[in-house]
């Protein structure tokens, strides 16, 4: 159990103010982020705001320095399709966008706000991993983006907007569900720089984050019980960790610590570098031949299974920056907010610029009730079920409810117990009675009604069997459940968590210099040896190819320490190339060959059981 | 005196018994390799009369010589690994994949421009296979545990 200041308790009557103070978390960031979260009103006073009508035309709204919340809010009447959004920045000219770069860089050098990677991404993915990241990135220029120019200018104006006021604000709502006091902290950051200033997925204009506690009551005392952080690819239980979890959990004077991924703000629960994985969207018959690939190369060549499609990205939560919270330097200025607040509920289009990204990764989000389409968002109207708490009772009702239910099943144990030898008694009778009327032509018709009969009661009896042996397994378990929890056991704090996010082991992460540059470089030199074989030896394009791909492939087994593990894989490979040829040219042969293994074989499998 | 630990103790599998076949049958090419242009530039009868090289070139002569030793050396290097291999070693197995790898591409390079050697490539495909399977992976000590491939 955790020592008092680490569990605190509230009394029930305490203002929801009070309450989101007293749990508020400590959010640690990476060193080099440029976003922190931010005042709703200033950065609404920033935008512009506009609407995409469903013929893909733009118009502006409002002019930034006119906006602000209740400017927001107003009615606007649009066709259906029509998605309003606010830009952050407005449009770049060719001479803005590069004084915006200059700025951001000079800023960082007053700031020494400079980000260090450490190891790259590209070295922890292997080299065909790195040719679907080169084709990500080509993808960019065909899908929507946010200019890196608009990252620039986003970092520097976001920097005068602190310089006027540096002013930290989560939006906290308390919500009361079954027997929870469910305490949400919502963040919004002026921009997402992942991309463009981390390696990472995507890029898009404002970011809202959200962090939440879950309360259960004790009397007249509220307990704190989960925390849940909004994470990348992570969904229901997996994104909840028990309050006395210490190894999952940092909880510093009864506040949570969150660790901030730099650039995309995702929250993690222990510092470190995560590596993450974007899907390429493939067409659907390159997805199906990939799964049917993956089955033969896992299922029958029995080989480790490998997606070149998947493209690590490291989100750098490393915890080493920043620091806002209580007993900080910087600390939160709380804001509540419920479905009564105007910009909450009554503003439903996008927080940032829309890029036309149809991925929806450079996108801006919407906010906190919303979805980017309009539809409401599940952390907000059911903060339960978000998180798989629908189905987690209060721990003060846990011991009750497991006696109720044991009781329930011990009383229909002693049911079955008596039902199950009566129903079999009778099967018994009318099984003797059936086999008095055997070999009796004029009574078939009765015959064939009592066999019915004795089929649907040997089914009835063989069902409650089942469920008794069932029942005793459970009861058998729910008790151990049971006795452990009066003991004082509680239950494993991890026994929820399907998908545990863990930082990257620094053991992994042990990539030489010379991994790290060749990572950085081996694309291009692939592809230089690529035009210098086409302009010096086209007529030995095949050979050179594989030749040469091959040779890539070993450099960069020997390189990722996995040499042994890649000459496996080619050579299989290589060996089921080799398989298709003999096969298309001796085909005839092989038949014979398996037709005459086959004889041979059932041959020796009846002579020995012949002859004992 | 500590015991010496035995790395393998059970029956052999089939699979290992294959490869060792498969390592005899390309020895038994390779060694007819060896042979053949020596006796297709008649050293065998005659011994080596003539020069093995002009100036920075090699005569015909030179060329079988190169040839076979090329081959000889294949041979000899087939020898070590078959005794490796039936010792169960971890680095006999490594040796074998990579040479696989390096044989089966020359072979498929040769199908697309040249005559292919169907034994050589049927013998790298059954070799390939064999020393992929699970059992004989952890046998060599190649796969840590059921499902991880040791690196």
């Amino acid at each position: 159990m955790n020592p008092p200041a680490e569990r605190p308790t509230m009394s029930v009557d305490s203002p929801d103010l009070e309450l989101l103070q007293r749990y508020e978390p400590l959010i640690r960031y990476t060193h080099g982020e440029q976003f922190f979260p931010t005042e709703v009103e200033r950065y609404v006073r920033a935008c512009s705001l506009w609407a995409h009508d469903p013929a893909g035309r733009d118009e502006l709204l409002v002019r930034q320095d006119f906006l602000n919340l209740r400017e927001l809010v107003e009615p606007r009447p649009a066709p259906f399709g029509t998605l309003h959004y606010l830009r952050f920045i407005e449009p770049l000219g060719l001479s803005e966008a590069a004084e915006a770069i200059a700025k951001q860089v000079r800023l960082r050098t007053i700031l020494k706000n400079t980000f260090h990677p450490g190891v790259g991404r590209l070295a922890r993915g292997g080299l065909l991993p790195r040719v679907v990241d080169a084709l990500f990135s080509i993808s960019f220029l065909m899908r929507g983006r946010v200019p890196a120019a608009v990252a620039a200018a986003a970092e520097v104006d976001y920097f005068y907007m602190r310089t006027g006021q540096d002013k930290f604000v989560y939006y906290g709502r308390v919500v009361r569900e079954k027997d929870w006091t469910v305490l949400q902290y919502w963040y919004l950051y002026c921009f997402n720089s992942w991309r463009s200033g981390f390696g990472g997925v995507n890029d898009h204009e404002s970011d809202w984050e959200m962090v939440s506690i879950y309360l259960y009551q004790d009397e007249a005392r509220l307990i704190p019980e989960w925390a849940a952080y909004a994470s990348h690819d992570f969904h229901g239980d997996d994104l909840r960790r028990r309050w006395d979890d210490r190894a999952e959990l940092d909880v510093l004077d009864g506040h949570p610590v969150v660790y901030s991924g730099a650039g995309s703000h995702a929250s993690y629960f222990r510092p470190g570098e995560y590596q993450s994985e974007a899907n390429l969207e493939l067409p659907a018959w390159l997805d199906t031949l990939r799964s049917v690939w993956n089955r033969f190369w896992t299922g029958i060549l029995g080989q480790e299974p490998n997606d070149p499609f998947r493209i690590p990205f490291v989100d750098y939560a490393r915890g080493d920056g920043v620091a806002i919270g209580p007993g900080q330097e910087r600390t939160w200025a709380p804001v509540l907010i419920d479905e009564g607040t105007p910009w909450v509920s009554q503003y439903r289009g996008l927080w940032g610029y829309y890029a036309r990204d149809p991925i929806s990764g450079e996108n801006a989000p919407a906010g906190p009730m919303y979805n980017r389409d309009g539809t409401p968002r599940s952390a907000w109207y059911d903060p339960l079920g978000f998180v798989g708490l629908d189905k987690v009772p209060n721990p003060r009702e846990l011991v009750p409810l497991l006696e109720k239910n044991s009781a329930e099943l011990s009383n229909r144990q002693g049911e079955l117990e008596e039902l199950i030898p009566r129903k079999a008694e009778q099967v018994q009778e009318l099984g003797a009675r059936l086999k008095s009327l055997e070999r009796q032509p004029h009574l078939a018709r009765a015959y064939g009604a009592l066999q019915k009969k004795i089929a649907a009661l040997t089914e009835e009896v063989h069902a409650l069997r089942r469920e008794s042996s069932e029942s005793a397994a459970m009861l058998e378990s729910l008790n151990r459940r049971l006795a452990s929890l009066k003991s004082g056991v509680p239950d494993d704090p991890h026994a929820h968590i399907r998908y545990l996010a863990a930082p990257v082991r620094v053991t992994q992460m042990r990539f030489g210099r010379v991994a790290q540059a060749w990572a950085a470089i081996s694309l291009s030199v692939l592809l230089f040896a690529i035009v210098g074989l086409l302009l010096l030896a086209p007529r030995f394009l095949p050979a050179g190819l594989v030749t040469i791909t091959l040779l890539f492939i070993v450099i960069e087994s020997f390189l990722r320490g996995a040499f042994i593990h890649t000459v496996g894989q080619v050579t299989v490979l290589l060996a089921v190339i080799a398989s298709i040829i003999l096969f298309f040219h001796f085909w005839f042969w092989i038949l014979i060959a398996a037709l005459l293994a086959l004889a041979g074989f059932l041959l020796f499998q009846r002579l020995r059981e012949l002859t004992g | 005196m500590r015991e010496r630990k035995k790395v393998w103790q059970g029956k052999r599998p089939v699979a290992v018994t294959i490869v060792a076949w498969g390592i005899v049958l390309l020895f038994l090419v390779r060694l007819y390799q060896v042979y053949l242009p020596l006796l297709q530039a008649d050293l065998l009868e005659d011994g080596i009369h003539g020069p093995l090289t002009r100036g920075m070139r090699l005569t015909p002569t030179g060329a079988a010589v190169l040839i076979s030793a090329a081959y000889l050396i294949q041979v000899l290097v087939g020898i070590v690994v078959l005794i490796g291999f039936l010792r169960l070693q971890r680095w006999a197995w490594v040796v074998l994949m990579a040479w696989t790898a390096v044989s089966l591409s020359i072979t498929l390079i040769n199908y697309f421009y040249s005559n292919p050697n169907y034994i050589v490539m049927a013998s790298d495909v059954i070799i390939a296979f064999a020393l992929s399977q699970s059992d004989v992976q952890r046998i060599f000590r190649i796969r840590t545990d059921a499902d991880e491939p040791a690196r």
